[in-house]
């Protein structure tokens, strides 16, 4: 899963190409000014996501109390003491002023349904998602990259309309989707189709220990990285496509032709390096998305990363545990996009310097 | 989802158009997307041989793994609240009396006998002897004394079970066999005091009761039949028996609740052994399961009622009317024709597809000394021709649209509270929706995640109510007595719907005080009887506890009651204390042992390549073909 | 307008279709899309709106393929063929409507931003860039749950959430558009900023919105198939991700019905293509990138 917009790095690219023709000053004054202005934006949209994330929460109908209580016998002062441990009892700007002075210590409250520190749950399920997801983002990327290249070199021709057909289609099923069929498929067993893989979970829990445990939690990776691997390369694949058409259209491959380089050759020194930027951006983008990008994928696979974590706080809700995964979240995207606006200069000549 | 590319895409160079090639191109397409659905399929073919239950060799016993899917609040038996952690609590931790499995009447636990004083205010519990905590220490009257003394006198001990402990004035141990509790008034609960009582010596080294979790050091010290001895949040919970345990030892050698946040992962990982038992099924779920072989279904009667509840009117106690609630259904005849009109029949069959029992009166007929339901002149049966009939007689005409008019001209149209979560909310609402859309009634579905700020401002007209019932009836009861209305619209209150009858409460005081069972009962069923005639809730159903266990892991298990009664969420521990394993050699809870793991990787791994190769080399092929024509 | 313009309108909308005919994809695109629309709009028909009762479903619960019901039947008896095409419509309708709404902020940001730059462009994309490092599926579902649950909820919490791409394109494709020289004349001859936003920047911008849209429908009914599935839609209707969530809660994965939840995923999937490969073949037949389309 990714998201539903466009990666800002791409979107930036393209404005840059559309819109570059400022004067351009000093190398590399000009990138310290452009660093250190990134750096400050970046900076400003945290503190904004803070501050967001603790109002965005309070907007959600729903007393955490009286629905964490649901169902269980509770009387009026028991309400009162869970209300008192929560923080619950204090007006809102008391409330939103702790909030911010343990968030600049780096605490994030302590959650309600758990009622551990949120930092401290974060962290116990943050190694979970990015395995998951950086697995996917890696073997994605580097599948794309490679069949990006592939359907450029060859575009227009059968291989080409196959390659992105394949793509364009995987990429419009809905991932939670396949990730059920995968399931009914290649875990319940179909027909004559046994039950390959594990149904759920990141380990069988029966106590592997080395090399055993690192095969256990692969076997329980693959059904999740191939569902995310399947809607998620076309994006780079298109992306490599498109820049490495781009960058056939430059005399200096005609040059390289006319030097008497091989087609092989022309295309590995000089074609793809120049192609690879607008790619690796995105790759960097899509590492962004890894802590929001799974939520789904992680619900269908019993996954215990921070996707399931958040959608469970959300339904109480669970106001310290949700808002501090947002802050994870939105804080994972700007600091990736950062990085991408950082090394984007610095990887194309033509941008910014 | 996945995103849009605002991929920068050049135009083709165009070419001649062809519609066969455009045919084989989606064939072609087509083809490659099967082979890539299948690559892993060619890959079981070899391997397949090893199933699901093999044994575990590395721990060499026997493994009962239950698939749960709520998450565990909390390990401390002062916070914890949810119904897995109270289900382990059960397990790990002695209560004083435990209720028995075959009719849920109060037996002996932590103390095995019990008395009242003349004036019902003093009860003294004979404390067993053969009981110690699973570090070796005795476990004695001091552990239970000094447990209810810290909820007495910490706020925060009092969070989960404080409820229990409000009216008592004094607990004492005045020797390490005797446990004796003065209360301020009498209270008919006394024998249902669902409490863990913990090790004394263990627990009053802890500091701050609001946030300890009990979860950092394992094993816990217990003196249950399990001994809790490893805890991954939402992963898994270990338990091991407590070989001292007075009853016996449990049979299996390790207990696990392993997490399962999708109910179909947890039924799949049924179907392939990964786990032993899974709970809450869906009617499909159940019907598709009950053809397999080594399952069997358990179809129980439930616990729950599941109820619609009108607005009467939200009020304090304070006197104030608060909230949003529908002026007509005040009027009785309104919500009589409502509930008339509502097939309750049909909707077990339909939307719990037979796996129910249909409502009557309030309490379950599970709970047999205390069912009552209505007699035939005072029963709502399903009736539109009357139902109709009864809104036209008080005067809610049809207009033209055929749309009954309230007593303000204004069409009638209600809203209805339903959990988003909960999938029969849904169901039941487009029943509803249809049935008083007949009688010329609107109804609007309002599905919520969290129903509770609504329902506790009193901004709703009906809502879906459930309540799951003890043994003891007394705290179902007690959230429609005037007494835990709000003190103001400001607070909330632990009522459950703004229901404040004066009958009611005389009947709800009287049964709290009466020690004697059958004479509680009767006046437990007339309380029922009246709530009924207030006509502001319609029980449904009952829904029954659908689950299912593997038969090859798990040879036996107790269900509550013993005939046909449930297994997960008892009141008590007998079904995982009794499970006894299938066979000798097998009953592992798990199927994937390490070094078949790493097969089917090895395996899955080279077909991936290969297959990876092959359409590398066929769309290679294809590509080259092409460019000859 | 003067039928020059038309004349000349018209002759911009022949040439388009004529290099759009030339993309074999959008074609199929196209073709899928009008026989999903057909099947869409016919369905009070075809199928009628009793098909979503309950009390009168016809078959019993859950039955597999058969003559009478080509999908089988869903928990309550419905024929799920019935359903698969009266839901095509709120799928249809919220991608749609998401879209618009999406693209509809992101033109009039952009545009705005664009043409009057200084402060107010600079506070406006620092706006659009925090959205955009929000991650917006977790930004739609918070949307989604504080809102009631209806299919508006769905629509609104899809177009706040996915507007700032097109903001951004589209102020590029702005002060693209406003450097050129004519801009300038119109400028000169006292066209106000009115003027020269609606009569030169927007049918300038026009072609990358429409590209825009047609993409951005295909996420839109993702979306919505998304937070359906994650129970955020409104239940008392029926849409192909309503679909999806209801055959899970009924528990149609492991109990194997896969008529029940293989059907509206592949018409989920076919829509997302269709609106794809239109809008991929819009794009280039207009190439937006550098203004050089027109």
């Amino acid at each position: 899963m990714t998201t539903a917009s466009t990666p800002a790095g791409v979107a930036r690219a393209e404005e840059a190409r559309a819109t570059d023709g400022a004067p351009r000053t000093g190398v590399t004054s000009g990138y310290l000014r452009h660093a250190a202005g990134k750096l400050g934006g970046a900076l400003v949209s945290l503190f904004a996501v803070l501050v967001t994330s603790f109002f965005l929460f309070r907007i959600i109908p729903g007393d955490p109390v009286k629905a964490m209580t649901h169902g269980v016998p509770t009387s009026a002062e028991q309400l009162a003491t869970l209300r008192r441990q929560f923080g619950l009892d204090l007006p809102l700007w008391q409330q939103f002023t702790d909030y911010c002075a343990k968030a600049l210590t780096g605490d994030l409250g302590t959650s309600f349904q758990f009622r551990a520190p949120v930092g401290e749950l974060i962290a116990a399920k943050l190694p979970a998602t990015l395995l998951l997801t950086g697995v996917a983002v890696v073997i994605y990327s580097a599948l794309g990259l490679w069949l990006g290249t592939r359907s450029a070199w060859r575009h227009g021709r059968l291989g080409d309309k196959v390659n992105t057909g394949i793509a364009l289609t995987l990429w419009s099923v809905p991932s939670f989707w396949l990730g059920l069929l995968l399931i009914i498929v290649f875990s319940v067993g179909t027909g004559p189709v046994p039950g390959l893989f594990p149904t759920g979970g990141m380990e069988s829990g029966t106590g592997e220990t080395g090399f055993a445990y690192v095969l256990d939690v692969a076997h329980h990776l693959v059904l999740p990285v191939v569902t995310l691997v399947a809607v998620g390369y076309a994006q780079t694949l298109l992306v490599m496509r498109s820049s490495l058409l781009d960058e056939m259209g430059g005399d200096y491959l005609t040059t390289a032709r006319a030097k008497g380089l091989r087609d092989d050759e022309v295309r590995r020194r000089h074609a793809v390096p120049n192609a690879l930027l607008p790619t690796v951006t995105m790759v960097f983008i899509n590492l962004g998305h890894v802590a929001a990008g799974s939520i789904l994928v992680e619900t269908v696979f019993s996954w215990p990363g921070l996707g399931g974590l958040f959608y469970q706080a959300l339904s109480v809700p669970d106001l310290p545990l949700v808002q501090g995964l947002f802050v994870v979240f939105a804080g994972a995207m700007i600091l990736m996009n950062l990085i991408a606006d950082l090394l984007y200069p610095l990887l194309d000549p033509r941008v910014g310097r | 989802m996945v995103m849009v590319t605002k991929v920068p895409s050049r135009p083709l160079p165009r070419r001649p158009d062809r519609p066969r090639r455009t045919a084989r191109l989606l064939l072609a397409a087509a083809l490659a997307t099967a082979s890539l659905a299948a690559l892993p399929a060619t890959a079981t073919a070899a391997p397949a041989a090893a199933p699901a239950a093999a044994g575990d060799e590395k721990s060499g016993g026997t493994t009962l793994t239950v698939a749960v899917s709520q998450s565990i609040d909390s390990l401390s038996p002062f916070l914890a609240q949810k119904l897995t952690s109270t289900s382990i609590h059960r397990l790990a931790y002695e209560y004083l009396t435990n209720y028995d499995a075959k009719d849920a009447r109060t037996v002996p636990g932590f103390a095995t006998e019990w008395s009242a004083s003349a004036d019902k205010l003093t009860w003294t519990y004979r404390i067993r002897e053969d009981s110690t905590w699973s570090d070796g220490k005795p476990a004695t009257a001091e552990d239970a004394a000094w447990t209810f003394n810290k909820m007495m006198t910490d706020p925060n001990a009092a969070t989960a079970n404080g409820s229990f402990t409000a009216n008592f004035a004094e607990v004492t141990a005045p020797d390490p066999r005797t446990l004796v509790i003065r209360l301020k008034k009498p209270q008919a609960t006394m024998t249902a005091l669902d409490v863990p009582i913990v090790p004394k010596h263990v627990w009053e080294k802890v500091g701050d009761f609001s946030k300890f979790n009990n979860d950092q050091q394992f094993p816990i010290v217990g003196n249950g039949p399990f001994v809790i001895t490893d805890y991954k949040v939402d992963q898994y919970i270990k338990l091991k028996p407590n070989k001292t345990f007075w009853r016996g030892s449990p049979k299996f050698d390790e207990l696990v609740f392993k997490y399962y946040k999708d109910g179909d992962a947890a039924v799949a990982a049924l179907q392939k052994g990964e786990v032993s038992f899974v709970p809450n099924l869906t009617p499909a779920q159940a019907a598709a399961l009950k053809t397999q072989k080594d399952i069997k279904v358990n179809d129980a009667p439930g616990r729950r009622f599941y109820a619609l509840a009108t607005n009467p009117g939200a009020r304090a106690k304070d006197g104030k009317t608060f909230g949003n609630g529908h002026p007509a259904l005040l009027d009785p005849a309104v919500r009589k024709a409502l509930f008339l009109s509502v097939d309750r029949a049909a909707l077990v069959d339909k939307v719990f597809q037979g796996h129910a029992v249909e409502g009557e009166g309030y309490i379950p007929p599970r709970f047999g000394s205390y069912f009552w339901k209505p007699g035939p002149e005072q029963k709502r049966a399903y009736d539109p021709a009357a139902a109709a009939k009864a809104l036209d007689d008080a005067g809610y005409r049809k207009n033209g649209e055929g749309k009954r008019l309230g007593k303000d001209g204004r069409p009638l149209n209600f809203r209805i509270l339903c959990h988003a979560t909960d999938p029969n909310d849904k169901a039941v609402g487009k029943y509803l929706q249809e049935w008083w859309g007949a009688l010329g009634i609107g109804l609007t579905v309002e599905c919520l995640d969290s129903v509770s700020d609504p329902w506790v401002k009193g901004d709703y007209d009906l809502a879906f109510d459930g309540w799951s019932v003890n043994p003891d009836p007394d705290y179902v009861l007690s959230i429609h007595t005037c007494g835990t209305l709000p003190a103001t619209p400001k607070d909330t209150g632990a009522t459950d719907n703004f229901i404040c009858d004066k009958e009611f409460d005389a009947l709800y005081a009287q049964q709290a005080v009466e020690y004697d069972t059958a004479k509680r009962a009767d006046l437990v069923k007339r309380m029922q009887s009246r709530l009924y005639d207030t006509g502001y809730m319609n029980v449904m159903a009952y829904p029954n506890a659908l689950e299912a266990y593997r038969t090859d892991q798990i040879a036996s298990i107790t269900t509550m009651p013993e005939a046909a009664g449930n297994l997960w969420g008892q009141d008590g521990y007998w079904s995982w204390w009794s499970a006894v394993p299938a066979g000798s050699a097998s009953g592992s809870g798990d199927g994937s042992g390490s070094s078949s793991t790493g097969v089917w990787i090895g395996v899955g791994a080279a077909v991936v390549v290969v297959a990876g190769g092959l359409l590398l080399l066929r769309t290679r092929r294809r590509a080259t073909a092409d460019d000859r024509e | 307008m003067t039928s020059l313009a038309w004349e000349r309108r018209r002759g911009s909308a022949a040439r388009f279709w004529k290099a759009y005919r030339g993309h074999r994809a959008g074609l199929y695109g196209l073709a899928g899309l009008a026989l999903i629309a057909l099947l869409a709009l016919t369905a009070p028909w075809t199928v009628g709106a009793d098909v979503q009762s309950v009390t009168n479903a016809p078959g019993t619960a859950l039955e597999p393929p058969s003559a009478e019901f080509p999908l089988g039947t869903d928990q309550f008896g419905r024929s799920l063929l019935g359903l698969l095409i009266w839901g095509a419509r709120i799928s249809l309708l919220v991608g749609l409507l998401a879209a618009t709404l999406s693209v509809a902020i992101g033109t009039l940001v952009g545009v705005l931003a664009g043409h009057y730059g200084g402060w107010l462009s600079t506070v406006v994309m620092r706006i659009t860039d925090w959205f955009l490092v929000m991650p917006a599926l977790v930004l739609a579902i918070v949307l989604a749950t504080v809102l009631s649950r209806s299919m508006w909820t769905v629509v609104l919490a899809i177009g706040v959430t996915s507007w700032p791409t097109t903001a951004r394109l589209v102020r590029a494709q702005t002060i693209a558009v406003e450097s050129r020289p004519y801009i300038e004349r119109a400028t000169a001859l006292g066209g106000g900023h009115g003027h020269v936003m609606a009569r030169h920047v927007l049918p300038n911008v026009m072609p990358l919105v429409l590209a825009q849209t047609t993409l951005g429908i295909s996420t839109a009914i993702l979306t919505e198939a998304t937070l359906a599935f994650l129970g955020l839609g409104d239940p008392t209707v029926v849409s192909w991700g309503g679909m999806l969530q209801d055959a899970r809660e009924a528990g149609a994965v492991s109990s194997g019905h896969w008529w029940y939840l293989a059907p509206p995923g592949i018409a989920i999937a076919l829509v997302a293509l269709a609106f794809t490969l239109c809008g991929r073949a819009v794009e280039s037949v207009l190439n937006p990138r550098l203004g050089v389309g027109r």
